[in-house]
Parts: C-alpha cells; structure tokens; sequence
C-alpha cells in the first residue's frame, strides 16, 4: 500500500538557503576576525639612520581654531585638540615618511588664546630626526624646530593647554562628558539594566498571571468539555502555537480519514486519503504546506521543502488562523500573537539601537570606551524583554473558565487507573490522543491502556508488525519533535 | 508610494524579525568577542626587530589588557601607543623606569636612580646607547626595546604616559609558545 504512493527520488543536491546563510554570517564574522588579528600589528619598531642626498628646509603654520579644530598651512585637518581632565591637548603629527630629507623643519603654532607662557610643549621626533626643541615665540605662539630630519621621520607637535582653552561644539562636550564618566558606573548601569528589565518583566508575567489564575478542578471529565479543534486546546493551553498542536493536528485529521501518517526509520511521510471540503481554514493550509500537488509527500519532499525556505507562509498562516478562531471564540483579550508581536517591536528596536549605539561608541569614544558595556546590556535587556513577552498571558474570563474544564479533561487523561478493555474503548484511546498531545499527557494517556490488546490504527502505516501500545507510541510520539524540525521551525518572524 | 503605520510595523517586525532571528546569537557573540579584545585579551603579530631576541619578527603574541587597579611593572614587555601618534602606531616595549625614577643611561650601561640595573634579557655584551638621563613624573613610564642597537624607543621619544599602555604581553603563542615577562 505504501509502495503505491512512492514516487522516485529526487537529485540530492539542493540549495539549502538557512543553512547557506548561517554559514554566510559565520564566514563573514570568521573572515572579518581574521582580518582584525592581521592587520593588529604592533611594531617592534626600529631605530633609523639615512645617507642624505638632498636636503631642504621647510616651514609649517598651525592654527588651532576656538572650537578646537586644527588648520595645517590654511588647511582643516582631522585631528582635534583633545580635551582631557587636566589640559586641552593638541598631539599632531605633522611628518610621518615623508620621502624628503630636511635640514630643518620648522613649526608655527598659533594658539587660540594668550596662553604661550602656560601651555606645555614638545617636539616629538622619532625614525631618524638629529634634533628638536621648542620655545614659546609670543603670548599666543609656540616654535617648533627639528634638524636633520630623515626621509622616513615621523614628527608629532604636542601642546598641553590649560583647560578651557578650546571650546568645542556641544556634540563634542556631551560625547566628552560621557567619555569621563568612570567605568565603575558604566559597569554598574550595565549590569542594574537588565536585571530590573528582568524583573519588572517578571513582575507584570506573575501579576497577569495571578490575575488570569486558572482553578485546577477537583474533579475529572472523562469526555472533551466541547468541540472544538485539539490545536485551539492547545493554543488556550500553552498559549502558542507549537510543534505539538500543528502534530495534533496532523493525527487529528488522520483520526477523521483526510490522511495517512507513515513511519519511517528517520520520520514521517504522509499521504493524502480523501479530498475533504469540512476542513478548517488553518487545516487546509496545513495540508496545502505538506502535500503541494501530489497525494503523497516523501520525506525528501518534506526536506527540500524545508531547506529551500527561509520561513514558510503557509506554517506562519497556521499559527495565525489557530490564534484568530481562538480569539473568535472569545479565549483571549486580544490575538495574543499580535500583542506578543508588539513587544517583539520593542525588543527588536531596542536591540538594534543597542548595537549602532555600541558600533558608535566604538568608532566616536577613544579606549577603553566603557560606555559599550551600557549597550551590551541593553541588547540582553531587549532580549529579555522578547523572550518574557512571548509568555505573557491574555486569556479572558471565558477562556480561563474553558481551560479549567478541560484540565479537568487533562485530569481524566493522566489518571494511573487502568481503562478497562473494550472495543470501544481502543477506538477512545486513538480519539483523545490529539488532545493528550496539546495537553502534554499523551505518555500518562497512552499508559493507561497498556494492559489492552492493541491493534494499530488503520490511520498509521508501519513496517514493523504486532505493535503493542508501547510500540505504537514510541513510533508514534517522535512526530512531536519531528513536526519541531521540519515544519514549526518553519514561522515567520512575528508568527508565533 | 505611501504606507501605512500598520503596513510599517508589520514591515519592520519582518525583516528586522529575519534578522534578529538569524543574526541574534552571532552579533551577540561578535559583540562578547569585542568586548573581550577591548578589555581583558587581544591577540597582535609583532612586526620588528627590536625585542630580539626575546620576541621575533612575526610572531604572534597574547596581550592582556591593564585594569584601572593594575600598573605596568619593571621588566614587564608591554604593547603602548606610540605617544606621537596614539591613533596610528602601536609598539612592543619593555618597562625599565617606573614613575618617579630617574633613568640614566652612561658608557653602555642603565642605571635606575643612581643604581645599575641588571638586565639578564640583553644578550652578553650589547651596551645601551645613547648616554642620557630622565626624570620620570608620577605618570610615566621609561621604556626600552631588548634589541638596544636596533630599537626606537623612549630614548628618543621620551617616556611614555600611562593612558597609552595597551596591556601586558603575556605570551607568545604561534610559532612557539613562550610565557613572556617571567624574568
């Protein structure tokens, strides 16, 4: 029988997209390590001496501007005077390589204000520079001078100012003042962040919780509250939409004769029974998703579907139409996917602001910028927030009374009595599975009718012959985590 | 062509959704790797000469980054910016002065305050050139490379302050592996 819904196998090599782009992202952060180890080159630097050939003697003019940017010979350069605790400081090196021997290099700095007299200067001359000093020539000038300077020199002019000399931009002062603000409470500011998130969060989970309590039955339902679909139970249940409701699903339809499950040594293949007009909007996308154009789906088709896709719709169309008739039903406040979908906004941007503001700090602060630790933990804090969120509850009053009643269900389910056999009862057995799934008692279910005779269901086809309960449900239960691989994992982002 | 705020926030939930999922755990970990560059470890290959023989041209070497409650020590090879040039040079130097000291350097030999200093990490018989003498302030460092004949250090830059010490080289690691400031 099985045989008849084969169809040959396909080629096995096949662009699998998620994993292309993990790998892509690795091989990115990989090549870009690599690039950073080669390029952190600390120089064992040399001493230099050269045979002059031709010599000249060259004259540069500096001026500091009020706000603190620099001009060399009329022209703005990148370098700024640096504003430290203790001196405005200007440290600009005007020669590094130049290629021309100079007799003399000789260096104008024209300060802002008339404070030649107590500003600290020095010449810095290294690979090759016979000699340097510095004098103070008037109230607002200082004269550097360097003899015999090599075609390969580096020369730095450094003027400490006293402090307020210079008068930068705002922008500049904030980013100066954050700069100073000490380590210590960079460190003690990222580490309160989010653990008040943490609990903020946890407090507003408990109360929502306290609020919305669920009274746990005294007494046992033996037969489903009403009916309604198992993946709607296990949506008020869980509050999301999960490998085990779309799985209940899947045995649900296969209970009522729409399709075929089959087990395989590595999962499941499915095949389509009968073309079936009742079906549920989310059960006809479901069957949409697994079966495309045939009536049977190999796991190779299930694979390739998978791999080729980032996301899939059709499975964020699922988990969105069980949130949509369960909200219908009057179970929840609101579509807990799209509050859930807001604080994902929160968490998203938050984590994003996070990580340009680290980038930032990286590129705008001078090191160790300890102001990234604030970021980092602002990216846990959003994480926080986006993993709590999705655990907020919002049932209402009906929904809290409905899942009430069918915990009582859930009692009745994991009871260790034993069910008495009969022909009926194996056919009970085989209904309320799907609802002992989404209600994560499917293994206390299955034991109570393990002193039964057990014959397979026409619904699962197997290989291995004379099955007991024990057997069925070791087969049968790995659809959970197989549905978690294959088709669960498969949600967009904001589908829950 | 216009959208709405709802078409906006669906967009953005999307494909910063995308994004979050698949790069969430790799950013993170990038961004610990960083912070661990930035503050407690870093990896550099030494390119130079001048700490022969202690550490060859092109090796490569653990840096252990300095906290606010750790100084540099004496003998200790460190990796500083260069004072001239802090953005853009960064040189592998030992600490032979310590703040305060008075460095004096006399017919080949070191002398810290008025002491010889005994340096076994100088092959036999390499002297130190030039002669001349430092006072060092409360903050700076004297800092010389191993290769005394071949080395630019702060015997013609100066001394060096403590904000532009970037760690403590521990160890090298590739070609050979060799704790460092074990004297």
């Amino acid at each position: 029988m099985v045989k008849n819904f084969g169809k040959p196998q396909k080629g096995i090599i096949s662009f699998y997209k998620r994993k292309s782009l993990f790998f892509l992202v690795l091989f990115v952060f990989a090549f870009i390590g690599i690039k950073v180890v080669q390029d952190n080159r600390y120089s064992a630097d040399a001493s230099i001496e050269e045979m002059v050939s031709n010599s000249s003697d060259r004259v540069i003019e500096i001026v500091i501007l009020n706000d603190g940017s620099v001009t060399v010979d009329g022209e703005k350069v990148e370098q700024k005077v640096d504003l430290l605790n203790d001196s405005d400081e200007l440290r600009l090196p005007i020669l590094d390589n130049s290629g021309q021997y100079y007799d003399r290099i000789t260096v104008n700095l024209n300060l802002p204000k008339n404070i030649a007299e107590n500003t600290e200067h020095e010449f810095l001359g290294i690979h090759g520079v016979g000699d340097t000093n510095s004098k103070v020539s008037s109230t607002n000038r200082i004269n550097y001078i360097a003899t015999n300077v090599s075609s390969q020199a580096t020369l730095t002019v450094v003027a400490k100012m006293p402090t307020g000399t210079v008068n930068p931009p705002l922008g500049r002062k904030i980013l100066k003042l954050i700069e100073q603000v000490r380590g210590s409470y960079w460190f003690i500011a990222a580490m309160l962040l989010p653990i008040l998130t943490f609990i903020i969060m946890l407090a507003l989970l408990s109360s929502e919780l306290k609020q919305q309590k669920i009274d746990m039955p005294n007494h046992e339902i033996s037969s489903p509250p009403m009916a309604i679909p198992p993946a709607i139970v296990g949506a008020l249940f869980s509050q999301k939409v999960g490998s085990r409701e779309i799985a209940a699903t899947l045995i649900d339809l296969a209970l009522r004769g729409d399709i075929v499950i089959v087990d395989r040594e590595r999962g499941f293949e499915f095949g389509k029974s009968k073309f079936d007009q009742r079906l549920l909007g989310f059960e006809k996308v479901l069957l949409s998703k697994i079966f495309k154009k045939n009536i049977y789906s190999d796991r190779s088709d299930i694979e390739e579907r998978i791999n080729n896709h980032f996301y899939s719709k059709k499975i964020s169309i699922v988990s969105s139409g069980v949130y949509t008739l369960a909200t219908r039903l009057g179970y929840f406040k609101v579509n807990p996917q799209a509050l859930h979908a807001k604080y994902r906004f929160i968490g998203i941007v938050a984590f994003f602001v996070a990580l340009g503001g680290f980038v930032s700090s990286l590129v705008w602060f001078t090191d160790p910028a300890y102001v990234v630790f604030f970021w980092v933990s602002m990216m846990v804090t959003a994480l926080i927030i986006s993993i709590i969120a999705s655990r907020m509850p919002v049932r209402t009053i009906i929904g809290q009374e409905v899942l009430s009643n069918w915990l009582a269900f859930k009692k009745y389910l994991s009871s260790s009595e034993q069910i008495p056999f009969s022909e009926n009862n194996q056919e009970v057995f085989q209904k309320y599975l799907p609802y002992a799934l989404v209600l994560e008692c499917e293994a206390a279910w299955a034991r109570r009718f393990s002193e039964h005779n057990f014959t397979v269901p026409d619904w699962f086809l197997t290989e291995k012959n004379g099955l007991g309960i024990e057997d069925f449900c070791l087969s049968l239960f790995p659809i959970v985590s197989y549905v978690g691989r294959s088709l669960a994992a498969l949600k967009e982002p904001g589908f829950e | 062509m216009s959208i709405t705020k709802n078409q906006f926030f669906n967009r953005f939930l999307y494909g910063g959704g995308i994004l979050f999922d698949l790069c969430k755990w790799v950013i993170l970990a990038a961004v610990i790797l960083i912070l661990v560059h930035k503050f407690w470890f870093t990896i550099f290959i030494v390119d130079g000469l001048s700490m022969e023989p202690t550490i060859h041209d092109k090796e490569l070497v653990l840096l252990k980054r300095y906290t606010n409650s750790t100084s540099p020590e004496r003998g200790q090879v460190v990796a500083v910016k260069y004072p001239g040039d802090p953005d853009n040079k960064k040189y592998i130097k030992r600490v032979v002065g310590l703040p305060g000291d008075k460095v004096s350097i006399d017919s080949g030999k070191v002398y810290i305050n008025d002491a010889l200093y005994s340096e076994n990490y100088i092959p036999f018989g390499v002297e130190t050139d030039p002669n001349g003498s430092w006072q060092l302030a409360s903050d700076e460092y004297f800092l010389m490379g191993d290769n005394r004949p071949g080395s630019n250090d702060s015997r013609y830059f100066g001394p060096v302050e403590k904000r532009f010490f970037l760690g403590k080289a521990e160890t090298i690691i590739y070609p050979r592996l060799k704790k460092l400031n074990s004297l």
